[in-house]
């Protein structure tokens, strides 16, 4: 399911349902326009110039703030302006009023006009901004979907991939007995942050429950508590579980070549780990993390084993 | 690179696809999800469902829960493989009679 990714577009009722509690946020007027209607330019806008008359360079596609500055200056010019000031912000996704202000009349009408949803935040406008900003970058991050069972060891967030049968959720189990983290069993959802990270988190519905062949489904958090589970976790490692027979001559023996997958444009380093009757993969895998930990940390076992050999034999020359 | 794991290794080949409908009334919940993966794992052949561009595996409780088939839901069965046909067939035939359930 290595799939291109998607950007999600997203429409003001979005933005509103996600931010409602973080960004202190309530409908101010015309709730009923922000349904469908979407953000095409995914970044909030101060109109101050706007309002002043200077259109040319008005980033009209994105949600405009009005915060302390706009309003007193609309409230210093004369009451005839007023509207028409407003009524030039156009046709904009939306309105947010910040520091819980309420719309003067002059102004809801001008939005009536428009059509044009309004929302007041509670925040004052420059935490509003930034915290609204990285919201909807959340919301519209590059996403996939994949089949595959992730897990958090030790600060290190590894994604199980293989057919199903493998023992993926039993895998994950087992860590989890060890004092690991599941963050998503059989479907994780990867996103790519705007820093260039790739996130791996569960779909909603399913994110509690894992089913283990034999015993059905089970509730993590019920059984290990809630230690137990991770809502989200960055992707260090995949590990690819493959039965023995199949590309055994491919394995790396000696970890000195890294594979790596491009997930959604971000190389990930890749295992690829022979699954076979007696062999104690939970300890392969909570290895893999460890050895993935010390890589990330500058110590890669393979090469200076390597470097030695080199050093030693030249001596031998 | 390792192939890629639910997309179909053997399309072209012997890829089928068909279009069903979730006719109970609770959509596709753990119980018809268990139908379908115990109806699809006795093929051989890889087998994904598909709603509105999300492809799950058909073999995956887990997965098959994730897509929330709602009642009235549009999927696709995917198959690809040597007994895709009949994979089909058998589990279009889970759609048709609601999973034996109302």
């Amino acid at each position: 399911m290595w799939r291109t990714a998607e950007s999600p577009r997203i429409t003001v009722a979005d933005f509103f349902a996600a931010g409602r509690a973080a960004l202190q946020m309530d409908w101010e007027a015309n709730a009923e326009a922000a349904e469908g209607r979407e953000i095409t330019e995914v970044a909030l806008n101060r109109p101050g110039l706007a309002l002043a008359g200077f259109l040319r360079y008005y980033a009209h596609r994105r949600i405009q703030v009005l915060g302390l500055a706009e309003m007193t200056y609309l409230g210093s010019l004369p009451i005839a302006e007023r509207m028409a000031r407003m009524l030039a912000l156009g046709h904009v996704p939306a309105i947010v009023m910040s520091r819980g202000r309420r719309l003067p009349g002059y102004a809801r009408q001008a939005f009536a006009q428009l059509r044009v949803p309004v929302m007041r935040t509670h925040l004052v406008t420059g935490h509003f901004m930034n915290a609204a900003t990285v919201l909807m970058q959340n919301l519209t991050s590059p996403r996939m979907r994949v089949a595959g069972t992730m897990v958090e060891i030790n600060g290190v967030g590894v994604l199980l991939e293989g057919e199903p049968g493998i023992g993926k959720s039993e895998i994950a189990l087992a860590l989890i007995k060890r004092g690991h983290s599941l963050v998503a069993d059989d479907t994780t959802i990867l996103t790519l942050d705007s820093t260039g990270v790739v996130h791996g988190s569960a779909v909603p519905i399913t994110r509690e429950h894992m089913e283990i062949r034999g015993l059905g489904i089970i509730h993590v958090p019920g059984l290990f508590g809630v230690a137990s589970m991770r809502e989200g976790m960055r992707l260090d490692l995949i590990i690819r579980m493959q039965k023995s027979a199949a590309g055994e001559e491919n394995l790396d023996r000696t970890g000195l070549d890294t594979q790596f997958r491009n997930v959604l444009g971000v190389d990930v380093p890749l295992i690829a780990v022979p699954v076979a009757a007696g062999r104690d993969l939970t300890n392969v895998v909570e290895v893999a993390a460890l050895n993935q930990r010390m890589k990330q940390m500058g110590h890669d076992a393979a090469r200076e084993l390597d470097d030695k050999l080199k050093v030693a034999l030249a001596r031998k020359d | 690179m390792s192939p890629e794991p639910a997309q179909m290794k053997a399309a072209g080949t012997n890829a089928l696809t068909r279009d069903v409908t979730v006719l109970n009334r609770y959509g596709i919940h753990a119980r018809p999800a268990a139908l379908l993966v115990k109806t699809a794992s006795r093929f051989a052949c890889e087998i994904l469902l598909e709603k509105t561009g999300v492809r799950v595996n058909a073999k995956s409780i887990m997965g098959l829960l994730t897509l929330e088939g709602h009642h009235g839901a549009k999927l696709k069965i995917h198959a690809a493989g040597a007994d895709a046909a009949e994979a089909i067939a058998a589990l279009a035939e889970l759609f048709e009679n609601k999973f034996f359930e109302d």
